[in-house]
């Protein structure tokens, strides 16, 4: 059990000793698993390797499930599927895509069932 | 420093759409020779390949924090990725056309994470701005008409539960206890946000909003707006389900009848 010190930046949590400066690592956020653990503890994992599990031990519960409702949030995928969610909704209420008046309503990763690459 | 590769690579390889792919030429770091490298676009990351068919990228740059700009070469449709800081690099990379690098250019600098992140907020506001102008800033559409509790002031669901996004970015938390153990054989917890009201009594589903043509009726289509907005992280499920139905059908659907 080591004592770090954890930033969340996008979809990368950092993690550094805690008298360094620059960090050890990185965690990629995406296509990763949240999980409340035992008390104050959460831990992620991958999808393509689900039993390898890094553990975090918090100092509180409530830091704990400030942080997992974070990381949960912190990925790219997700915002991508909040904004088609979000883009569906206003559509539906007014009946115009809100993202026209940004130019990119067109783009591949903002349609429904876009194509593989 | 150390980084997941393994979960970048599938990242890089998975089927989650891609914004942009092609090839390019990118030059060297320390020789002024240009390499062709198959190139995919995925969220805020550039991974390279060394073929198209490569099962894992040589490499990837992180559009965080980088202009993208054209720049003077004397390789034809060159443009760079411009990091700011002394030990930062540029890199230079050349495509097969101008209609190419346009569209590079456009998808790159489009490519970060704040930049979705502002389009998203900018969504979540005109959305929560139509929903309470609807209902008049009151969430109590599911009370029985027998019993009028009096509210706290202010609607029942407050803004903050609507917004999905952290209010404050980055995140650090001054110190956490790391324990990196492999093979932990820990059973996974399903504790999803919204799925359990304060007493842990499993929450119904929210009821599918009735689709309208025109959304001027407020009462009916006030009704299913607030009931749909139990919480954003139930709706997220509903419609990632319903978007990966669709997918599938589109995926079949491309691969035409079979003989």
């Amino acid at each position: 059990v080591k004592k770090r010190l954890v930033k969340l930046v996008v979809n990368f949590l950092f993690y550094f000793r805690t008298d360094e400066a620059e960090p050890i690592g990185a965690l990629l956020l995406e296509h990763c698993r949240i999980t409340k653990e035992e008390e104050n503890v959460f831990s992620i994992s991958f999808v393509e390797e689900p039993e390898r599990k890094y553990c975090f031990e918090c100092d509180s519960e409530e830091q704990c499930q400030e942080w997992i409702e974070a990381l949960k949030r912190a990925s790219y995928e997700f915002m991508r599927r909040s904004l088609i969610f979000y883009r569906n909704e206003i559509q539906k209420m007014t009946g115009k895509d809100p993202l026209e008046q940004y130019g990119i309503s067109e783009e591949a990763r903002f349609q429904l069932g876009t194509r593989k690459q | 420093m150390k980084l997941n590769e393994r979960s970048l690579a599938f990242y890089a390889t998975c089927d989650s759409p891609a914004d942009n792919a092609g090839f390019l030429y990118k030059r060297g770091e320390r020789h002024t020779a240009y390499h062709r490298r198959w190139f995919v676009l995925k969220g805020n990351m550039l991974f390279y390949f060394e073929e198209r068919e490569s099962r894992e990228p040589v490499g990837v740059i992180v559009l965080e924090g980088c202009t993208v700009e054209l720049c003077d070469s004397a390789e034809e449709f060159a443009f760079a990725i411009r990091f700011s800081g002394t030990k930062s690099r540029t890199y230079v990379l050349a495509a097969e056309s101008q209609a190419a690098m346009e569209s590079w250019v456009k998808s790159l600098s489009r490519a970060s994470f704040d930049y979705m992140r502002l389009v998203v907020r900018e969504l979540e506001k005109q959305l929560e701005e139509m929903r309470w102008g609807l209902t008049g800033g009151c969430g109590g559409c599911q009370e029985s008409p027998g019993s009028w509790k009096t509210k706290p002031s202010g609607p029942q669901r407050s803004p903050e539960q609507l917004l999905a996004l952290p209010a404050v970015l980055p995140k650090e938390n001054g110190c956490a206890v790391w324990n990196n153990v492999p093979g932990e054989d820990r059973p996974p917890n399903t504790s999803g946000c919204g799925r359990y009201d304060g007493e842990g009594n499993p929450r119904p589903p929210p009821l599918p909003p009735r689709r309208r043509a025109s959304s001027s009726e407020a009462g009916s289509a006030a009704g299913a707006a607030a009931e749909s907005l139990s919480t954003f992280c139930q709706l997220h499920e509903r419609y990632g389900r319903e978007v990966a139905r669709l997918r599938q059908d589109w995926l079949e659907r491309r691969r035409g009848p079979r003989p």
